[in-house]
């Protein structure tokens, strides 16, 4: 078998803050244009694995290499596109439009005394086309509704031309019709330009088809090879923690 | 008008105040942004420790203000990441100690005078040629840094984690903000005094959000405002013989409220 570096390499991993342990020595792998979909419950550590992954957080013990790198060592941020869970919340004062918010995704790769290169704008263009959201560009950030924003965001990820994409629930307060077509998006983002994409989501029936490999988080993880029968997996239970939920609802009965 | 210009230290006067209002309110608009409003007025007054040293020890109570406004500018910045405080509660701290700081060694080297006054509140006399050069030397470095590095601040403005995640080296440039504001924040307050600059910074860039446009525009507004104010606060400050940083603040704040209205939805 051919060796392969993948884009992540997470050895058991462990975050501990104030005695309380979130993640617990975790071990995973991520190669190129995989299509990983995190689940998990509330508080059972999936945004802090991500963060780890970014390096905004640091872990307790363990370590996580990226494209074969230590993070402290690694130099190509641009490679990886993040959209938080906040994105489609934004300070409706902050005066951007909506190009100069798909411009930020350019900003660590332009040159230092230059303005913005006519391939920067390219880029910028490009990324709001594929958005669908150009007509939108002299519009203000904070007048436009929670889908608008979201796809505003995801734009500007994709400007600095991301190889991971990287969501953390990102659809909250978005409705419908525009999660159908986010969803559609990333498979397209996946499939034909062979992004490698790690989605928290909720909404894993959905999307079930499009991914590659489900990982639980629940202060450990677990990997679901088989993402389409991840809904019988007999560690969802556990991982979702059923016994501790009825523990606690038989306690609150007496 | 012309009369006003034939006086030599009204010259030194409009073109300290023209600098100042530039810088004021370029560098004002990533402090509001930043959400650094508070930090601006602790700066002011750490500047004045400066000033009182200055003073009382015989320097250039300008150059000394540049310099403990640096030193407290990184001292906030320092405690705001290695401690878990309130980031209000240590500027409050800070900018109330200072002021004592400095008023006890003002009081004992005996400077408590219309000196120490003039730093407080402005004053259009007492700009001197050395005080109109030191403002555009360090001036021109601060607007540098500022326009150099303005995608970065905007980027960090509006979303500190994701443009760390793209490879922005965050924490070197929030040092760097805070130092230029400090620069910028002593330099100020020989015109506008140490009690009003934060007004100058803030005020014109509060005042050309309520237009709601894009991130130049906002820019270029709140620096019309802030030279406005000030030629006008100084014109106004010459006949009336008031004190300018006054005249000046009231100035944007007549243009902060036309804005607020002009805008109301």
């Amino acid at each position: 078998m051919k060796f392969i570096v993948p884009i992540f390499d997470i050895k058991n991993l462990s975050f501990v803050v104030k005695g309380q342990t979130i993640l617990s020595n975790i071990s995973l792998e991520i190669f190129r244009s995989e299509y990983i979909a995190i689940i998990g419950p509330n508080g059972g550590g999936k945004t802090t694995l991500i963060r780890m992954l970014l390096g905004l957080e640091k872990p307790t013990s363990g370590e996580v290499k990226i494209y074969g790198k230590k993070l402290s060592n690694f130099k190509e941020w641009y490679k990886i596109g993040y959209v938080g869970q906040r994105a489609s919340h934004v300070d409706a004062s902050f005066p951007a439009t909506v190009l100069d918010i798909v411009k930020m995704g350019r900003t660590s790769q332009r040159s230092i005394f230059g303005a913005f290169s006519e391939l920067d704008n390219q880029l910028v263009r490009d990324a709001m086309l594929k958005m669908d959201i150009l007509d939108l560009k002299d519009k203000m950030i904070g007048t436009l509704s929670g889908g608008q924003r979201q796809r505003v965001m995801i734009a500007r990820a994709l400007a600095s031309k991301p190889e991971i994409l990287i969501l953390d629930e990102p659809n909250t307060g978005v409705d419908a019709l525009s999660q159908k077509n986010f969803y559609a998006l990333l498979r397209e983002l996946n499939k034909k330009e062979g992004i490698t994409i790690v989605f928290i989501t909720h909404d894993i029936g959905v999307i079930a088809d499009d991914i590659a490999r489900l990982f639980t988080i629940n202060q450990k993880a677990v990997v679901c090879n088989n993402p389409k029968q991840a809904l019988s997996c007999e560690e969802m239970s556990e991982l979702y923690g059923i016994e501790a939920h009825l523990l606690h609802v038989h306690k609150h009965e007496h | 008008m012309t009369e006003m210009l034939s006086y030599d230290f009204m010259q030194r006067a409009f073109v300290a105040g023209i600098i100042i209002a530039i810088l004021a309110s370029v560098s004002g608009t990533f402090v509001v942004l930043r959400r650094y409003s508070m930090i601006s007025e602790t700066l002011a007054h750490s500047a004045l420790v400066g000033v009182a040293v200055g003073l009382v020890a015989g320097f250039n109570p300008l150059w000394m203000a540049v310099v403990f406004a640096i030193i407290s500018a990184w001292l906030i910045e320092y405690l705001r990441t290695a401690f878990t405080l309130y980031s209000d509660a240590v500027l409050a701290i800070l900018l109330s100690g200072s002021l004592a700081v400095a008023v006890i060694i003002v009081s004992l080297g005996g400077a408590f005078n219309n000196s120490l006054f003039s730093y407080l509140f402005g004053s259009i006399l007492s700009v001197s040629s050395e005080d109109v050069a030191t403002i555009a030397i360090f001036g021109s470095i601060s607007l540098g840094a500022l326009l150099l590095f303005s995608k970065e601040f905007y980027f960090i403005a509006y979303d500190e984690e994701v443009a760390k995640t793209s490879g922005i080296k965050v924490n070197l440039l929030n040092f760097l903000l805070v130092s230029v504001v400090a620069v910028i924040i002593a330099l100020s307050i020989r015109v506008v005094g140490s009690l009003l600059i934060g007004a100058l910074m803030i005020i014109p860039t509060i005042a050309a959000l309520q237009f709601r446009v894009g991130f130049f525009k906002t820019v270029i507004i709140s620096l019309v405002f802030a030279l406005f104010s000030v030629v006008a606060g100084m014109t106004l400050s010459f006949y009336f013989s008031l004190p300018s940083g006054a005249t000046i603040v009231l100035c944007v704040l007549f243009l902060f409220t036309v804005s607020l209205v002009a805008n109301r939805r």
